[in-house]
């Protein structure tokens, strides 16, 4: 009998791997899994650009001034330090830069080329405003003592800006969760599927199991794990493989760098790993409910009937 | 009227009994396979359900194990009227039980001892408890020096007494077995009765579905059943009522 003993201590599983049926429902969760991270990491990237546009406008300014026919080169640089020196005086900004000239020939780049611009080409002089962190341009009373100053100025202080960004921002947010949440019931549907196939291939030891008087819970906590793990190993490498790619993207957006301002890079950094752990967490979370529903509504409607 | 048992207990009803009182049952709309059934099995007897094909033995014996519900009547399985009964209630009740079906219904992807442990592995216990049990019994089956082999593996017959030894493995207080001859020849259909009259005489409650009236002992109560109603009950062979 201790032979016995020695030979059947070790427990066979009950509801083995079936890699014929498992592997291909294991690719499509892993794929499932690579687009749920994408999309979760689209949506806080997303997020963050919205933040860091809103921020950027609406904690700054520009100043313009436009030369007139008569200034020369120096009347400009005279004409900005008074600027600059109004602007200083309102409490509300904190900093004031006298952009240089190259930067206003660099915004007419994109539109007239990279060949050297006439040099009597008449170009406004930029002053870059950063504003208190939740103040507000005073623009009327700025104007009152530019004209006082007899300078020629626009004042922009990013407002329409700010609003037609952080509508299309919000739109982008909107897409991605909505993306999200696709996915996720993509993920879902795609579980309940393979489990209504899993359960129809393990018919039989459902069966047995109730015919040998299996509580219902029992037969479906069998198959929630089971599915719940899968879920979870599926996720994980999705979700890694999803991380790595934006990630390197990301190293490689950093390193070939931009001179966009307004389009920002893909921030994905280390510390967003967290995020992509709450995909193979709630893969299975998913699988292990679908499985466990599913298993209890069959289970139970052809108990006792 | 009932079946008279050895000896009658104290109370109409035993708790380890089962009785069936005007009991009908329709599949849908379409005729009664059963039409009111009575009887009284009681504690630690040997039972046979005959009749022909279609007189609806099956369905007599899905009604005892609580496989479906009667469309009439008053079924009393364990002293519970099966009427009251709730789902959660069920496993319970079954895993008093031992069935065995014609088909053996083992799981291909365990080996035969897996398949005769399932019951105990079911019900929670350790598995360092029941090795013993698992061996002995399948080696009182005649299946000792195949506990490792795959149910496809097996010949009808070795299969048939693994479905058995899976049924009893948890000592149940009722076994019951519908047409466990049906797919073995006669010398082992008669000792395949001839286990269960062994079991029979270790107290458990034996009922079995046959179409096979040589293979029924003397000892046995014997219920016949034609068109879905009981024709004839006998307690004991040759003294029928």
């Amino acid at each position: 009998m201790e032979a016995h003993h020695k030979t059947w201590l070790k427990q066979e599983a009950l509801l083995p791997a079936d890699k014929p049926r498992d592997n291909p429902l294991f690719i499509v969760l892993a794929i499932l899994a690579f687009l749920a991270t994408l999309s979760l990491l689209s949506l806080k990237v997303s997020y963050q650009a919205a933040g860091h546009w809103s921020a950027n406008l609406n904690e700054t300014a520009t100043v313009q001034i436009k030369p007139d026919a008569t200034s020369d080169e120096a009347a400009l640089v005279q004409m900005a330090q008074s600027a600059k020196d109004i602007l200083l005086k309102s409490p509300n900004i904190s900093g004031v830069d006298i952009l240089p000239k190259a930067h206003s020939q660099a915004l007419l780049r994109p539109w007239l080329g990279d060949a050297p611009l006439p040099d009597d080409l008449p170009l406004p002089t930029l002053l870059h405003v950063q504003l208190r962190p939740g103040q507000t341009l005073d623009v009327a009373r700025l104007s009152s003592a530019f004209t006082a100053a007899n300078l020629r100025v626009d004042i922009d202080n990013h407002a329409h800006w700010t609003k037609d960004l952080n509508r299309r921002a919000r739109a982008a947010q909107l897409l991605a969760v909505f993306a999200f949440f696709l996915i996720s019931v993509a993920i879902s549907a795609a579980c309940i599927f393979a489990i209504r196939a899993g359960i129809t291939a393990q018919r039989k030891l459902m069966d047995v199991l109730h015919q040998i008087g299996a509580a219902p819970s029992y037969t479906a906590r069998l198959f929630s794990s089971r599915f719940a793990l899968g879920g979870f190993k599926a996720g994980c490498i999705g979700a890694l493989g999803a991380f790595i790619l934006l990630f390197l993207l990301s190293v490689f957006s950093e390193t070939t760098g931009s001179d966009n301002y307004f389009i920002p890079g893909f921030a994905i950094g280390l510390q967003d790993v967290y995020l992509s752990i709450l995909i193979p967490v709630f893969m299975a979370l998913v699988s292990a409910v679908a499985a466990w529903h599913t298993v209890m509504k069959t289970l139970i409607a052809e108990m006792y009937s | 009227m009932n079946i008279p048992i050895s000896p009658p207990p104290d109370n109409h009803l035993s708790s380890s009994g089962l009785s069936f009182e005007r009991v009908s049952l329709r599949y849908g709309r379409d005729t009664e396979i059963l039409t009111d059934v009575s009887f009284t099995l009681n504690q630690g007897s040997l039972n046979f359900v005959t009749g022909p094909s279609g007189a609806g033995k099956t369905s007599l014996l899905k009604l005892m194990y609580l496989h479906m519900r009667p469309s009439r009547g008053l079924i009393n399985v364990f002293g519970h009227d099966t009427a009251l009964l709730n789902r959660k209630d069920i496993p319970a009740l079954k895993r008093r039980m031992g069935i065995v079906l014609q088909e053996f219904r083992l799981v291909d992807h365990l080996s035969v001892f897996e398949n005769v442990a399932l019951p105990l592995r079911v019900s929670g216990r350790p598995r360092r408890e029941y090795v013993d049990d698992v061996v002995s019994l399948l080696q009182w089956v005649g299946l000792g020096e195949r506990m490792g082999a795959m149910p496809q593996t097996l010949s009808g017959g070795e299969a048939q007494r693994a479905a058995i030894a899976r049924a009893v493995i948890a000592k149940p207080d009722i076994l019951i077995a519908d047409e466990p001859t049906g797919n073995v020849d006669h010398e082992i259909g008669v000792r395949l009765i001839r286990l269960f009259s062994e079991l029979n005489r270790l107290g458990t409650t034996v009922i079995i579905a046959t179409h096979d009236l040589a293979l029924i002992p003397d000892t046995a109560n014997v219920l016949t059943l034609r068109h879905g109603t009981v024709i004839h009950k006998e307690a004991h062979r040759g003294s029928s009522s």
